[in-house]
């Protein structure tokens, strides 16, 4: 009969369809539980709750950096030894770290603002391997003059670490913001993100770079190369955990500023000394 | 030896790393492939899910149209990376506050949708030709019709059901994957010229705009080369949708234009030496007002004089030429514009055009070309003309 | 439900079992360790090798040197400014100098095999620290190098390791003395004998005292009752003399008229007035110098210029700057320099 014929045919397919999804879960079921015991395998004989580096615990740390631009000359040994220290490439077109310098003029309301990647003070120096502020400003009738240090702020709530699709960037324990170069797919979302522009693609390891306290030198207990060279104490380096470390006495002594606060990213290099038009 | 990186000469003062632009003719290409996907699944949805009878002759085409430059999507991404084996990176460990690794999702999310609805589409053409072909295509019909050739009308039903659900996902999808392109340039406080709430707005009604544009563009090509007499209903039923969204369009990106340049934020300075300067021949006359008012102008007269016949498939066929230049113009003055202004506020930057690089303009062309002999092929596997006997010969 | 449908819909939970799968396969082991990254990452970036060592590790093979600097302008630890090896040479133990310097060809050798990094122009490198520069803050040195020494070499004159120049602080604590009675004391002592009457030697053993500087000359008496100058003649004479004694007789040397010796050949002072530069931003164009601590050289005896010149080469004497400049002084170019202050009009 034709109505008998319906409801077997669909009998039938219903129970078709439910034995195939019956297999469609027990296979799903599988695989998440033979995952979830994999995991449980890997926790049990799990990692160390720090990372593995030796004879230093990063939860004991809050480094921090301080800049009193009142004392910078512009002599750029920090850009030379940040380029030695991290193998940084040796053109005006990649720095870790970098020295602004601002000019105001007699008459004039905006300052005239060049870093050692201009032009003319390139060939002043002689090669884009070498760092050199020209004196362009010796003839001139200079109102106000003064040289600002920059590099990676490490901020609190940084925005490249927010942006980074693979999390190959990322923040650590301590503070710094560091980049996992063998994750790095080399997008440079990152790079567009800051607004301080302490980031950029590293051209031979085709990844983005920027620049991160040294971290391998103050796990050490050294400082990073850029404060090691200062010659005037230009820059300060320590742990906010240490109410004694130069750091926190930079921070405690003096009104100290940062820069572009209106972004929301609150950075850690503290200054001291500059101006309106700096940012 | 090719050059790591390119420098770009600069005014003012720019930090030293911006003078390498980090996103190219590759990132300007992306978003407007992108684009043209939503832009076509719109068209589509438009008959799918609203029934609007005019624009069904295109309905399949567009469906098409839209999963070849899908498939594309991936394409300028992958070229632009450091590390594009390392892509995948993104998918497994997604850092989900990431506007990109939720991109990578969506976009995933959305390739499967289009792929679904298109062989929900084409399910009976597919059937057909697997229980009727003979030699290698058979076993490519055979496999896609996943062994079943039930074309019976309770296996149709259950077809339609799927095709209108999906249509229906694929509106919001759609909107969703191109307004998270503009969402990715929207959300940065870096570049004021980006940073904008009404980004992903401004993305997504261009992306119609384009979609729709290319779609009308590409309806004239084929039915000249199917020596077949263009659809006058269906075309201005296109001419209408595109209008509408051109106008809204402008608006959006006129009041975001205006907004920036009225709040005066810190570094308008240079803002305004920009847009008065480089910018006055990419942006006013290119986009604006070759791309945006004169398509408005011709279509409204158009309209106004109820033209008809030819004149009418002319008048529209190049107000889509144009949109489409507009759109292109429009992802060039964000992507590179914005990389132009520093992120000092004090400097602009020039830049760096490049020919055979990878980054360059060949390389770009060749991205966009590639869904349309992509599309080719597909038009010829799955005929999406409504009477087979005004397909493409094959 | 039609069989086409629960195919598609095995496929799809296939496909998202299979991709499941794969993540959980393909996810590093140390992802999700402490955030949202690849935990192992910290150990790796941590682990890399320093290259800048800091002074400490300079001190063992370079001691010389550290001692100067420890000792010198260049670590000021009180002001905080403070210059170290590093920063003129680069990380200890570099391989690849940069462009400007050399490996040294002389020394010890690093670990790393090998040797020091020296900066080859010094009026590039120091004048990047003291160029005069708008912009630099007024507390730190800074010389407009045009006027200041041209295009001499900034090492010339200035030790690296201790640039500060001490004659100048010497001659702040110059004593005053009393002309009469030095005279007096120098016919007492029979300084004449070497010296000559009034300190005007002619071809006698000792150089011509008259006319010069008196704060020299009381460093010169200091340093040969300290023995820091080695002569036993001359540590015989002023053994015995006061502070006092010794101011006297400066005084009154100084005071005395002076006349050149000029015993210079006419062809080799030609030669010296040619090279003269690298002598006269202390001792004046014309052997008169402008410190009161930096000895006049006008018109004094060949002989002795010349000896003193191979004193200062060979260590006999000691002074940081002049042993700097002797160091590659040729004998011929001593000779001529010699010559050309023999002949020149004492003051």
């Amino acid at each position: 009969m034709e109505e008998d014929k319906e409801p077997a045919e669909r009998r039938q397919g219903r129970r078709s369809f439910l034995q195939a999804f019956a297999a469609a879960l027990g296979c799903g079921g599988m695989a998440i539980a033979a995952n979830a015991v994999v995991r449980e395998a890997v926790a049990a004989g799990s990692p160390p709750p720090i990372p593995n580096i030796p004879g230093y615990d990063w939860t004991k740390h809050h480094w921090a950096f301080g800049v009193d631009a009142t004392k910078c000359i512009g002599c750029l040994r920090c850009v030379e030894a940040c380029k030695a220290e991290n193998e940084v490439a040796r053109d005006a077109h990649h720095f870790r770290t970098w020295v602004e310098r601002y000019v105001y003029l007699e008459g004039e309301d905006t300052p005239r603002i060049d870093s050692q990647a201009d032009p003319v003070n390139i060939s002043a120096s002689g090669s884009e391997g070498e760092y050199r502020f020209a004196n362009r400003y010796k003839d001139a009738k200079v109102d106000k003059a003064f040289f600002v240090p920059k590099l990676c702020n490490q901020c609190t709530h940084p925005a490249c670490v927010q942006v980074c699709p693979t999390g190959a960037t990322y923040k650590t324990e301590d503070g710094v913001v560091v980049i996992d170069h063998t994750y790095c797919i080399g997008c440079q979302y990152c790079v567009q993100a800051c607004p301080y522009g302490a980031r950029f693609f590293n051209a031979e390891l085709k990844v983005t770079d920027k620049c991160t306290w040294c971290y391998h030198r103050i796990t050490k207990g050294m400082l990073p190369a850029c404060v090691e060279v200062c010659p005037v104490g230009a820059r300060i380096f320590g742990d906010r955990n240490d109410m004694q470390s130069p750091i926190s006495q930079f921070i405690k002594n003096n009104r100290v500023d940062v820069l572009r606060p209106e972004t929301g990213n609150a950075p850690n290099v503290f200054y001291v000394g500059i101006d309106k038009d700096v940012d | 030896m090719e050059a790591l990186f390119q420098a770009a000469p600069f005014t003012g003062y720019v930090y030293p790393n911006e003078t390498v632009f980090p996103w190219g003719v590759l990132i300007v290409v992306y978003p407007y492939i992108t684009g043209l996907v939503a832009g076509a699944f719109t068209v589509s949805s438009l008959y799918q899910v609203f029934g609007i009878q005019q624009v069904k002759p295109v309905a399949h085409f567009a469906l098409l149209v839209s999963l070849c430059m899908m498939l594309f999507v991936p394409t300028p991404l992958l070229l632009h990376l450091g590390h594009p084996e390392r892509a995948f990176n993104a998918v497994i460990t997604p850092h989900w506050s990431s506007a990109m690794a939720m991109f990578g999702y969506f976009a995933g999310f959305y390739i499967i949708l289009l792929l679904l609805e298109t062989w929900f589409v084409f399910r009976p053409y597919i059937v057909h030709q697997a229980q009727q072909r003979k030699g290698l295509l058979a076993w490519f019909y055979r496999a896609l019709s996943l062994g079943s050739y039930d074309l019976s009308e309770k296996a149709m039903r259950y077809d339609r059901k799927w095709i209108f659900a999906l249509a229906v996902t694929g509106i919001p999808a759609a909107h969703g994957l191109h307004g998270y392109v503009g969402f990715i340039f929207g959300s940065l406080k870096s570049r004021e010229w980006w940073s904008s709430d009404l980004m992903p707005a401004i993305f997504l009604f261009s992306a119609i705009i384009s979609g729709t544009a290319l779609l009308v563009v590409l309806y004239y090509v084929s039915c000249k080369l199917r020596k077949v007499p263009v659809d006058l209903d269906c075309i201005k039923g296109m001419a209408y949708t595109l209008w509408g969204f051109v106008m809204f369009t402008l608006l959006l990106e006129l009041v975001e234009f205006g907004s920036l340049v009225y709040k005066g934020r810190e570094g308008i300075d240079v803002i305004w030496e920009f847009i008065t300067g480089p910018l006055i021949v990419p942006f006013f006359v290119l986009q604006l007002a070759i791309g945006a008012v004169i398509p408005i102008v011709w279509l409204s007269y158009m309209f106004w004089r109820r033209t008809t016949g030819n004149a009418l498939v002319f008048g529209i066929t190049m107000s889509a030429l144009l949109v489409l230049f507009e759109v292109m113009m429009m992802r060039f003055n964000v992507v590179i514009g914005g990389q132009e202004i520093a992120k000092t506020g004090k400097g602009l930057l020039t830049f760096q055009w490049l020919l055979f690089d990878r980054e360059g303009v060949l390389g770009a062309a060749s991205v966009l070309i590639a869904p349309l002999v992509l599309l080719l092929v597909m038009v010829r596997l799955f005929p999406p003309w409504e009477d087979p006997k005004k397909a493409l010969p094959h | 439900m039609p069989k086409h449908i629960v195919r598609l819909v095995l496929l799809i939970l296939a496909f998202g079992v299979i991709g499941y799968a794969a993540r959980t396969y393909f996810t590093a082991n140390s992802y999700y360790e402490y955030g949202y990254y690849r935990g192992a990452s910290v150990a790796e970036i941590a682990l890399d090798k320093p290259k800048y060592q800091g002074t400490a590790y300079c001190q063992t093979c370079h001691a010389q040197q550290y001692a100067d600097w420890s000792k010198g302008v260049h670590n000021s630890v009180v002001v905080g400014k403070i210059v170290k090896c590093e920063v003129c040479h680069g990380p200890a133990g570099r391989r690849d100098p940069p462009p400007g310097y050399i490996n040294s060809a002389t020394g010890p050798v690093h670990p790393d095999n090998v040797k020091l990094v020296v900066p080859t122009d010094t009026v590039k490198l120091c004048t990047q620290c003291h160029e005069q520069m708008p912009g630099r803050p007024q507390g730190q040195p800074q010389i407009v190098v045009a006027t200041h020494a041209g295009t001499t070499q900034c090492t010339t004159c200035h030790n690296p390791h201790s640039p500060r120049i001490i004659g100048a602080a010497a001659a702040a604590t110059a004593p005053s003395g009393d002309a009469a009675v030095g005279k007096a004391k120098a016919e007492a002592s029979n300084c004449a004998a070497c010296h000559g009457p009034a300190g005007v030697s002619e071809n006698l053993p000792g150089p011509s005292l008259a006319g010069q500087k008196a704060a020299y000359l009381v460093g010169a008496f200091k340093a040969y009752k300290t023995g820091a100058r080695g002569n036993p003649v001359m540590a015989g004479m002023v053994g015995g003399l006061s502070d006092a004694d010794i101011g006297n007789l400066a005084a009154f040397y100084a005071g005395s008229s002076c006349k050149s010796t000029r015993n210079g050949e006419k062809k080799a002072a030609a030669a010296g007035q040619a090279i003269v530069s690298k002598c006269a931003a202390c001792h004046g164009i014309a052997g008169i110098s402008a410190q009161p601590a930096w000895p006049n050289l006008a018109g004094q005896s060949v002989n002795y210029l010349v000896d003193a010149l191979q004193s200062y080469k060979n260590g006999g004497r000691k002074d940081a700057t002049m042993s700097g400049i002797t160091k590659d002084l040729s004998d011929a170019d001593a000779a001529n320099l010699a010559a050309y202050f023999s002949n020149a009009n004492c003051k």
